[in-house]
């Protein structure tokens, strides 16, 4: 088993490294304050090529395959402390990026790649809904053929990137009796009539990532925008979480990185009781838990990125590496605050604000309950 | 034949002030010296520096030397060096000598040492010290060959006090024809300025970032300047932003002063920028931040909203 | 437009590298060449200058401490070898004062230069360089011949951030590997650095409390008003 990056692996992620610590300078205390999205970042990312990572070449995008596109997001995490702009960044790669390369028609392709790899245009994901979201594919939004185009009805909530969106996922049903083999994918433009981006939604965390509510009422989509088949929208959305599950935490293992080696600095120069404070043995303790953690989330999370490289499925864990990532990275925020003690708690040390977008990973892609439902099942149970 | 070949800079009125601390490192490079003036119309000019001690004053004075164009000065002062038989042709640090004599030392195949601080003469053999890493190490160099280029740091030498004899002047011959003739002159900005040049003031104030616009830089930085009869300089992020313009930029890569009192005011203390002032007398700073790196090496630090307390130290300096 | 011949630029300076690429883009130049000297283990910089666009890349290895006259001297070989219109470089790698390698080596070649160059324009269909100088008595504007050497100032252009894209296609790019043997130049340092000392520092005073205070410290204790 060899677990060392190539050279060419190690100089794409060294350049992505280098990328984010020079160029990704935002305040993100400021930004996360007032709620601010930093579009000047995503430009920078879109030009620098990280939402077109995983998306094959002749459509814009790098060609990077599972394994090298989550040591990319791994640095970038490490090295960029906007964990919101890194969330708006998956969102737009694993709703709408991965799933038009699955299952997207060549002419869609060649209309919206190209702008999507290169961050000018942003994608956006509307699949939740008031009344609908653990519980996915209950969804009320409806979708009518009338000839060549579709007309949708309903209401989204939770739509990551919504107040920004250009290229909206929007899955809606056909037919409501089908159940899950109802719903269906549609590509939705953001200035498309009937489409309304309404109140934006203020959260505890990821707050530099916008998100809102979405009405659509008789909103006409030409049936050109159908993403995939019709009624095939629920695979559609499970294979993409595959992607989605298995490389929206990559980034928070950076974070994770970054926080550990926060840590021991702290306990090295921080003097109480006349000596470091990493001396003492409750804190070289939860040190050492962080890093533990950090090492099993690294590799649940190149293993599940590698199967996929080795064209397996993975699916099984990805839903691992989500679970158990989004767990340890809310524990290792909670262990850097208690080692910064009071100072931890402040705004400027920015620990806290870690901590308030990491409780978010338990909730999307599908809550730590779900996975672990999930889980059992595959197992057997 | 002369030892050292030592050239002035001069703004077509006067000689610039701090070019003549390379007169002191000819002195201390023993042997007898030159003092080399080019231009059209210098005539005053090379009258006004006959009493340094010099074997003679060197002119070139001819209308293709109006202007310091690189490619001809450097041949005439190679040609020069080469006619008398100096083994050195030294300066004083500055865009001019920096444009002009890297390259006469290419035409003398001439190793050359720039910001020379001090010399020593062991054995015979001359050991320069200069500057490096932002000023935070000083290394002492040899050079090899019969022939040497140098630029001394005007804050490391005295310009010398006119006294002695004076030297003959002597004009250099040389063929204009025969001059290259592949730059032309095309403008210079002309500053209005009636405030101290920066290498020559007693007392310079410098600003920052934190002076936000021009005019705030101005009323400030210039207010307290002029209050003080001194010059104004300014970090490059200041003057990256507009807010003062690129030849009152003081650090390693803009100029170096060494004033008797400097004033530093919304200067964090970038290293660059302390290179460009550690040999000052006295460092003021004023800044908001109790812990900028500017604090560590300040005679005198006041902390507080540069906007309140500078208006307050010009009305107190007038009083 | 100018004619045919490529553009060099030395050492590999980011600031020298984007001019070089906008002046390309402008239609103003066909090809842009960039020449570095350094050991292998430079490759990396040298793909990311490639990266940004580069047409193409010569490495002169060596592993010497060079002073500027000896990098002059070998990239006046270079010159000869690859004749471009102008030569363009930014802040010198070897010697931290920087700015003489551009000056010594238009000597050796007896061009016309330009040095801190915040500006540059071409005039008489590229046969001339209009440059805005940086200088300590203000702005300067000069013209010169081509072929030329400019240098940089720090204030020319803010150089474009490297893209994957960019960095996946240098990959493929070869770079050319030249030697001082094969330019027929033989170049020794003349230049010895005897000893390095850490700089006598100063301390931190101390901190006043008003305007007042500060002034009669300056007036009465330092007598320097």
């Amino acid at each position: 088993m060899d677990f060392t990056w190539s050279k060419e692996q190690t100089e794409l992620l060294d350049a992505v490294q280098r990328f984010a610590s020079q160029r990704l300078k935002a305040n993100v205390i400021e930004s996360d304050r007032n709620d601010c999205f930093n579009l000047e970042d995503w430009k920078a990312c879109g030009q620098f090529g990280i939402q077109g990572l995983p998306a094959p070449v002749e459509y814009g995008g790098l060609g990077m395959d599972a394994l090298t596109t989550v040591g990319a997001l791994e640095r970038l995490g490490y090295a960029c402390k906007d964990n919101g702009l890194l969330f708006s960044i998956n969102a737009h790669l694993w709703t709408v990026v991965m799933p038009l390369i699955t299952a997207g028609t060549e002419q869609q392709k060649r209309k919206y790649l190209p702008g999507l790899c290169n961050g000018t245009l942003i994608g956006a994901n509307a699949m939740s809904e008031p009344n609908s979201g653990s519980d996915a594919f209950s969804l009320s939004t409806t979708a009518q053929k009338a000839g060549a185009k579709y007309v949708l009805n309903g209401s989204k909530t939770f739509v990551t990137n919504g107040p920004v969106g250009d290229l909206f996922a929007v899955y809606a049903t056909v037919d409501k009796s089908k159940g899950a083999h109802g719903v269906s994918g549609f590509l939705v433009e953001r200035n498309t009539p009937g489409l309304v981006i309404a109140r934006k939604l203020e959260k505890m965390g990821l707050r530099t990532s916008p998100m809102a509510e979405l009405y659509l009422e008789d909103c006409e989509v030409p049936a050109e925008n159908l993403l995939g088949t019709e009624g095939g929208g629920s695979f559609l959305f499970t294979r993409s979480m595959t992607w989605e599950r298995g490389c929206i935490l990559a980034s928070a293992v950076g974070s994770m990185q970054r926080l550990l080696e926060t840590c021991v600095r702290y306990a090295n120069t921080r003097k109480q009781f006349g000596q470091p404070i990493g001396k003492f043995q409750h804190v070289a303790g939860k040190i050492v838990d962080m890093k533990l953690r950090l090492e099993t989330c690294r590799l649940l999370l190149y293993r599940g990125a590698w199967l996929r490289t080795q064209g397996k499925s993975g699916f099984l864990e990805a839903s691992l590496a989500k679970l158990h990532i989004s767990d340890c990275w809310v524990k290792t925020c909670e262990d850097a605050l208690q080692i910064h003690g009071g100072y931890g708690y402040m705004v400027e040390y920015e620990i806290e604000r870690e901590l308030r977008d990491a409780l978010g990973s338990r909730l999307y892609s599908g809550t730590s309950e779900i996975q672990r439902n999930l889980i059992a099942s595959l197992l057997g149970l | 034949m002369i030892q050292t070949l030592v050239i002035l800079e001069h703004d077509g009125h006067c000689v610039k002030r701090a070019s003549l601390s390379a007169v002191a490192l000819a002195r201390q490079l023993g042997g007898s010296y030159a003092l080399g003036v080019l231009g059209s119309g210098v005539a005053e000019i090379a009258d006004s520096v006959r009493s340094f001690g010099a074997s003679v004053v060197l002119v070139a004075d001819h209308p293709a030397l109006a202007e310091p164009r690189a490619d001809c000065y450097a041949a005439v002062i190679a040609e020069t060096a080469r006619q008398r038989g100096a083994s050195t042709v030294v300066g004083t640090s500055s865009t001019f000598t920096k444009d002009i004599l890297p390259r006469v030392a290419a035409l003398l195949d001439a190793p050359m040492l720039s910001d020379v601080m001090a010399v020593e003469i062991k054995d015979g053999v001359p050991c320069y010290q200069r500057p490096l890493s932002a000023g935070s190490l000083c290394a002492t160099v040899k050079l090899q060959g019969d022939v040497r280029v140098l630029t001394a740091r005007g804050t490391a030498f005295h310009p010398p006090s006119p006294n002695g004899a004076p030297s003959p002047v002597e004009p250099i011959a040389f063929d204009a024809a025969s001059l290259p003739n592949g730059t032309q002159f095309v403008s210079r900005e002309r500053s209005t300025s009636t405030r101290p040049d920066l290498t020559e003031a007693r007392v310079v104030v410098s600003g920052g970032r934190p002076l936000k616009d021009k005019e705030t830089f101005e009323r400030l930085i210039g207010g307290l300047a002029d209050a003080l009869g001194g010059a104004v300089g300014a970090t490059r992020a200041a003057v990256d932003a507009g807010m003062a313009p690129n030849a009152c930029q003081v650090g390693q890569t803009g100029t170096v002063v060494a004033p008797e009192l400097y004033i530093a005011v919304g200067v964090s203390g970038a290293i660059q920028h302390l290179a460009g002032i550690q040999d000052s007398r006295v460092i003021v700073a004023i800044n908001r931040d109790p812990d900028a790196p500017i604090f560590q090496m300040a005679n005198y630090g006041l902390v507080g909203d540069l906007h309140a307390l500078v208006p307050r130290l010009i009305e107190a300096v007038r009083a | 437009m100018s004619e045919a011949r490529p553009w060099i630029i030395n050492p590999f300076d980011e600031i020298a590298i984007e001019e070089a690429l906008r002046i390309r883009e402008r239609g103003e130049a066909r090809e842009v060449v960039g020449v570095t000297i350094a050991p292998s283990a430079a490759e990396e910089q040298i793909r990311a200058a490639l990266a940004m666009g580069l047409d193409r890349a010569l490495r002169v290895d060596d592993r010497r401490e060079l002073d500027p006259y000896a990098v002059a001297r070998i990239l006046l070989a270079v010159v000869r070898q690859e004749k471009p219109d102008l030569v363009l470089m930014g802040k010198q790698a070897v010697d931290d004062d920087a700015n003489q390698v551009g000056q010594m080596l238009a000597g050796l070649l007896n061009w016309p230069q330009a040095t801190f160059v915040s500006k540059i324009e071409f005039l008489n269909g590229g046969q001339r360089a209009q440059c805005t100088r940086e200088t300590d008595r203000g702005l300067e504007v000069i013209a010169v011949n081509l072929p030329a050497v400019v240098t940089t100032d720090l204030r020319l252009n803010e150089p474009r951030y490297v893209s994957l894209p960019g960095l996946m296609k240098a990959r493929r790019r070869p770079i050319e590997l030249l030697t001082c043997q094969q330019l027929a130049v033989e170049v020794q340092p003349r230049t010895t650095v005897a000893a390095t000392s850490p700089a006598p520092r100063r301390s931190a005073g101390l901190k006043v409390e008003s305007v007042e205070d500060l002034l009669v410290r300056l007036r009465q204790h330092e007598k320097v008003l």
